[in-house]
Parts: structure tokens; C-alpha cells; sequence
């Protein structure tokens, strides 16, 4: 609905733009000062220039690897570790949400209290498992660990769209003959396709931003992704150019921007209730 | 009749099988590694023997007997078949048989006693001193800074030297490289001061940026609430960004606007004021940094929920309220937030969980500093495990941490399936019902 209308718009829009302030300011001189150069002591830029974006064509410095390395090893990590949580959550949270098999409320409490633990307490001991198992350090270990530790979440996200298909469709399709199986290739899965593009993209993103488990688990200049990169970059400086850590930064954002401007409506269907309890 | 679906099983079976390896293992695993004394030092997999002059020192703090000590230090020399064997091939057979004849089980505590046995014999004296040297070094029965593979022979070694077997399997200990099973780890926790420490300011942390994430997202989903749809929708685009923008990325921003060098210090500059670093210059500035910028993220997720929520509440109770003339403060007070008390409850309980756990925007943004003053409890966990300056590693102090919030984790979601009511999620599937 629209709001009701007798009330006076200018006080909210004023307090609202002030509390707002810090955050495009931020956003602003992110983009602004990727492309300018700044002299000390001013907020107004010089001269409009590209060379902050030199990371494309040469290395930042010595000893640092091509930018494109990162981008591939981004990529990789996170399309592989969307697609595999896609897939298997696609059938668990169909087994989940639909299907009568033994125990079924017990891993339904498992996947919420799953739910409960977020990477960090488990990281130590996946970093000495990694360590045991040849894969630290490795960008295979990073994506596997990534997967397994978004995989409750995705199927809990996914539950929750087959929840919303009606029973009727499936009824139908039993009383027709068809098993049960059939009836979810053919028949259900349409019906949740927004949200499994939804979880495809939401995974994706989740996958890009990544910072802890690449650090911890492969931080060789091999399995380097972007925000390890990028960070390094900024630990690194002892005098700190922010505007190419801001050139490096638009180009690590702009997939996460376009996908968000694109896929808005979809990604909405998780952000704003994927992860209602 | 209720029927079973096992295909229900086999649906789940590969999800089972990645949750089981990489989240249960782990958990697991954190619960027996919190009580060994793994680290850098020890390795992950197992150890050697190796006695050297800092295991002496911590032997002698346990309380060895000293004569004990001095006889493990001093090494010695004794002549033995072994020995004698070994000077027979170096030199000729003719030496051994007149070291044997001398000195035959000898022994020497110093390394110039030895030497000068060799020396002084009659017929095959060993003249050249890098010679005798080496020749010495054949008797030689000390096991100190010599590496052992494994515990059957470095028991053997142990006993070449003549120690006393009641104290063997102390020394043996001692001399273990590898990790042990311990459960130091425990009570190092509750006796560190700095454990309470954290313990605190974990408290603060999650106390402050609850109220700022709840307050502050209530705040933006009522006015974006009142807004018309354009405007509205810009608000709630720029208050979506913390969320979907990279943590490194978006803790770089916070870095650039507060740093020395950056927005704030400029800014103020222009007011003659002189720059200084705001994220990171008193632990006031660092605490109110930490709280903003998990806050911002905490609140655009609480944006998101509450204004989905307020948006389901009929528009004619609102028209009716106005109509009676609320004002748009008592239309908030008596008609909204009443209706968005389980919003709140979720946003609160959900945050809890993960605010107690999250580290990653702390980690980025001030590291725990200044000094140790924004270092959260699963921040020293990670600091103790996995990076710190001294280099050694505790992994297994690590996982004692992680531990008490795997702990914490449980109970909490025990807690959330009484206020959620978990018997509405597992409705039974019509079908088979």
C-alpha cells in the first residue's frame, strides 16, 4: 500500500538523508575517487584520470599476482559452490518439505540447529581436517568447506519455496500414476524455478564476497580470490592508496551490483524471508 | 495408514553426506581438539622424541631428581662392544682389541677423558685429532638433541644411559614432541584474566549492536514506511548495500572515510582541527566504529523483515487511526510496532546467534585493537588458532575457545525451538498422511 497521505513528507526525507549521509558519501567518493585523482587536504578531485586502474594490464607491484588469476579463482569458487548447493538442495529440501521418511523431524531439528553454528566455530577444526587431508590450501578445499557450510541454509531457503507450491499439483499427479519422483521432475519443479534462481544467484554472491575461508584455508598466492587480494592489498600499503584499493574494489563489485540490479525480485525472496525461522 | 517414502532417504542422501564430512566432523573434532595441546609446534599429525636442553629445563621445573639431570645433560662415553665394534672398522682390529683390553666398560663422563684414553694407547695410539674426535664420538651414550622416531627406540636409548626406569616414563614424556591430550586447555580459560576480557567485550558487542541493528532498522523501515514509493525505494536500495556489498569492500570504505587520511580527518581539517585516525584512535573510536559498521549491516537486514511486515498490516486500521486523528507518532506507538513484536523477537534471537559468532568486520576493520580493547570472543579464538604474531599456533587453546561457543550455539537453538514452536515446521506431508 501507499502510505497514508495527510502527513507532512519534508521531516522524514531531512532526518532520513542526514542518518544516510555517512553511507553515500562512502558509496560516492568509492566511484568518484577511483577514476580521480585528490591532493592532500581536499575533498575535490584534481584531474580525471585511469591510471588507478593500471591492476588491469600490469601487477600492483612485485611479487603480486595478475588481478585475472583472482577473478578466475573467484569465479570458479563461487558458480561451483552455488551450483552444487543448488543441486543438492534441490532434492533435500524437496525430501524435506514433501516427503514422509523415517526421522524426518529429526533432521529438520538438525538443519536448524545447523543453522545455529556460522563458519567460525567450526573453521579450526576444518583447517587442521583440510591439513590432514592434503587439501589446504587448495582452491578444491576451499570450495568443498564453502559448500558444505552454505548447504543448510540453501536448504532451508529451498524448503521454503516447495512449501509454498500447492498440494493439489502433486495430488493430481499421483492420482494420474505417476511416482513420486516423476511428479517432482515434472510437475514441482516448475513451479519453484524463481527460487531456484533465487538460490543459484544468492549462493553466488555469498560465494564472491567470501573473505574468512579463502584466508584461512588457502591463503598461497595459487587459490588467491578477490577479497583476499584485495585485502592484501590493503594490509599491505604502508602508505595507503585508497584510490586504488577503490579502482580494485569497483571491479570486485560491479558482478555483485548488476546481478542485484537485474535479479533484484528474486534475490528479495530470500533476503527479505529465506531466512524466516 | 501412514506410509514411508524412502525416497525421501535418497533425496536427502547427498546433502548427508557434505553436512556430515564438513559441518558435523568439525564439530566434533573442535570438542576433542579443545582438549589437546595441539599447535605449530606440536604438528597435527603425531611426533618424535627428542630430548634438547629446553626439555631438561621443564623436566627440572617438574621436579627431576638433579643428579638425574646432570647425567642426561652430560651425556657421557662408555666402552661397550658396540662401541668397540664401530672403532674396528673406523681404525683397525688391533686398536679395538687394546681399547678393550684398557678400557673395556669404561666409562667417562667428559668428552677430554675419552679423548685422552684414546690418545694414550700404548701400541695404536689415534694421533691426528679430527681422528680421535670421531673415534670419540663412537662411544659417545648421550641422548641429547638426538631425534627418535618413535617410543620403543627411544626407550632404548633412555636406558643405554643408565637412568633409573621410575623416572623413564616422565622422561619419555617430556621428550614427546608431538601433541598430547590435555586438559590445560580448560582451565587456562577460566584462570587468563584476558579471557574475561573477552567475555566482556563480547557482551558489549553483541548488546550494542543488537539495540543499534534493531533500533536503527525499526527507524528506517517506519520512515521509508511513510515515504512515497520512489523515494522510498532509493532509501531502502542505499540501506541494502551494507548487506550485499563484500565485507572486504565495504570495510575498505569505512577504512577510507575514517582513516587519518581520509573523509573525516579532511573534512574536519577544513575546521582547523588536526587529522587523526578515527576508527582507531582511542578504544571509544574503535568500539563506536565496530558497533556502526556491524550495525549497518545488522539494520538493513532488520529493514528488510520490518518492512515486509509493516507492509501486511491492513491499510484501513491505519485510515481509521488517522481518521481519528493519531497523530503519526501514536499511529508508530499503537498500530505498528504492536504488530511487529514477532519480527523483533526473530531479528533479535537471529542476531544474537550470529553476532556472538561473527568476527569477520571486526577482523577487517580494527583487528582487535587498539591494543586488545574490540577483541571479541570468537576473534581470539581465531587469533589463538589460526593468526597471530608470535607464530606459534594454539590450536588446541583455539578450539577450547570455539568450543564454548559450539556450547552457547546448542543451547541457544534449544532455547529457539521453545519460543518458535518447532512442531509447526514438521507438518506432516499430505500425501503419505
Amino acid at each position: 500500500m501507499s502510505a497514508p497521505s495527510s502527513y507532512r513528507n519534508w521531516p522524514i526525507l531531512l532526518v532520513l538523508s542526514l542518518v544516510s549521509l555517512p553511507l553515500m558519501i562512502m558509496c560516492l567518493y568509492s566511484v568518484i575517487d577511483a577514476f580521480t585523482d585528490t591532493g592532500p587536504g581536499t575533498l575535490l578531485p584534481a584531474r580525471v584520470t585511469l591510471e588507478h586502474f593500471r591492476f588491469l594490464w600490469e601487477p600492483v607491484a612485485e611479487g603480486r599476482g595478475s588481478i585475472w588469476t583472482a577473478t578466475a579463482n573467484t569465479f570458479i569458487f563461487a558458480a561451483t559452490s552455488a551450483l552444487v548447493v543448488t543441486m543438492v538442495s534441490l532434492t533435500a529440501g524437496y525430501a524435506l518439505s514433501r516427503l514422509n521418511f523415517p526421522a524426518r523431524g529429526f533432521f529438520l531439528a538438525g538443519l536448524i540447529v545447523l543453522h545455529a553454528f556460522p563458519t567460525i566455530t567450526l573453521i579450526i577444526a576444518i583447517f587442521l581436517i583440510l591439513q590432514m587431508l592434503g587439501l589446504y590450501d587448495t582452491l578444491i578445499g576451499v570450495i568443498v568447506v564453502k559448500t558444505a557450510l552454505e548447504l543448510p541454509l540453501g536448504i532451508w531457503i529451498m524448503k521454503g519455496f516447495y512449501d509454498t507450491v500447492p498440494w493439489e499439483i502433486e495430488m493430481a499427479g499421483v492420482q494420474d500414476g505417476a511416482s513420486r519422483a516423476a511428479v517432482w521432475w515434472h510437475l514441482v519443479l516448475p513451479q519453484v524455478q524463481p527460487g531456484l534462481m533465487a538460490l543459484i544467484l544468492f549462493s553466488f554472491l555469498s560465494g564472491w564476497s567470501e573473505y574468512i575461508l579463502p584466508q584461512v584455508l588457502a591463503p598461497g598466492s595459487e587459490a588467491q580470490v578477490l577479497s583476499t587480494y584485495l585485502n592484501s592489498l590493503i594490509l599491505d600499503d604502508t602508505k595507503a592508496d585508497f584510490n586504488l584499493f577503490k579502482a580494485v574494489g569497483l571491479f570486485y563489485a560491479a558482478p555483485v551490483v548488476v546481478i542485484y540490479l537485474f535479479f533484484q525480485k528474486h534475490l528479495m525472496n530470500i533476503y527479505g524471508g529465506g531466512t524466516k525461522g | 495408514m501412514r506410509r514411508v517414502n524412502w525416497l525421501g532417504l535418497a533425496f536427502l542422501s547427498p546433502a548427508l553426506v557434505m553436512v556430515a564430512l564438513f559441518f558435523l566432523l568439525p564439530v566434533v573434532l573442535t570438542g576433542f581438539f579443545a582438549f589437546t595441546n595441539m599447535s605449530t609446534a606440536t604438528g597435527v599429525t603425531g611426533g618424535e622424541y627428542l630430548l634438547n636442553t629446553a626439555t631438561l629445563r621443564s623436566l627440572a621445573d617438574d621436579g627431576l631428581p638433579k643428579d638425574m639431570l646432570e647425567k642426561l645433560a652430560s651425556g657421557g662415553y662408555r666402552v661397550d662392544a658396540e662401541g668397540l665394534a664401530a672403532l674396528a672398522a673406523a681404525t683397525t682390529a688391533a686398536t679395538a682389541a687394546e681399547m678393550d683390553r684398557l678400557h673395556g666398560g669404561a666409562e667417562f663422563a667428559e668428552r677430554r677423558d675419552m679423548e685422552r684414553a684414546l690418545k694414550d694407547l700404548r701400541d695404536n695410539a689415534i694421533r691426528k685429532t679430527r681422528e680421535r674426535k670421531a673415534a670419540a664420538d663412537l662411544f659417545k651414550r648421550s641422548i641429547l638433541n638426538e631425534r627418535f622416531a618413535d617410543e620403543a627406540q627411544f626407550a632404548a636409548a633412555l636406558a643405554e644411559t643408565g637412568i633409573a626406569p621410575t623416572h623413564a616414563a616422565e622422561i619419555t614424556a617430556g621428550a614427546y614432541t608431538g601433541w598430547a591430550w590435555t586438559t590445560e586447555n580448560v582451565s587456562l580459560l577460566f584462570a587468563l584474566p584476558s579471557t574475561l576480557r573477552y567475555a566482556a567485550n563480547t557482551a558489549l558487542y553483541v548488546t550494542l549492536t543488537l539495540a543499534f541493528s534493531v533500533g536503527f532498522g525499526l527507524f528506517l523501515a517506519i520512515t521509508t514506511f511513510y515515504l512515497p514509493k520512489g523515494q522510498a525505494t532509493t532509501f531502502r536500495a542505499i540501506w541494502f548495500l551494507p548487506r550485499i556489498l563484500p565485507p572486504v569492500l565495504y570495510v575498505m570504505m569505512w577504512r577510507w572515510f575514517t582513516w587519518d587520511t581520509g573523509f573525516l580527518a579532511t573534512f574536519s581539517g577544513y575546521f582547523g582541527m588536526s587529522p587523526k585516525n578515527w576508527m582507531l584512535d582511542t578504544s571509544y573510536h574503535a568500539w563506536t566504529a565496530v558497533v556502526l559498521i556491524n550495525g549497518f549491516v545488522g539494520s538493513s537486514m532488520g529493514m528488510i523483515i520490518f518492512s515486509s511486515a509493516i507492509r501486511a498490516i491492513p491499510t484501513s486500521m491505519l485510515l481509521a487511526s488517522e481518521v481519528d486523528g493519531a497523530s503519526r507518532w501514536q499511529q508508530v506507538r499503537w498500530i505498528i510496532l504492536p504488530q511487529l513484536s514477532w519480527p523483533i523477537l526473530f531479528i533479535t534471537c537471529y542476531q544474537t546467534l550470529s553476532l556472538l559468532t561473527s568476527f569477520e568486520y571486526i577482523l577487517l576493520a580494527t583487528d582487535g585493537g587498539p591494543g586488545r580493547s574490540t577483541e571479541v570472543w570468537s576473534l581470539a579464538a581465531y587469533h589463538t588458532a589460526l593468526n597471530n604474531y608470535g607464530g606459534n599456533l594454539e590450536y588446541g587453546l583455539g578450539a577450547a575457545f570455539a568450543l564454548v561457543l559450539v556450547v552457547m550455539g546448542l543451547l541457544a537453538s534449544l532455547l529457539y525451538f521453545r519460543l518458535f514452536n518447532f512442531k509447526r515446521l514438521i507438518t506432516t506431508p499430505l500425501i503419505e498422511g
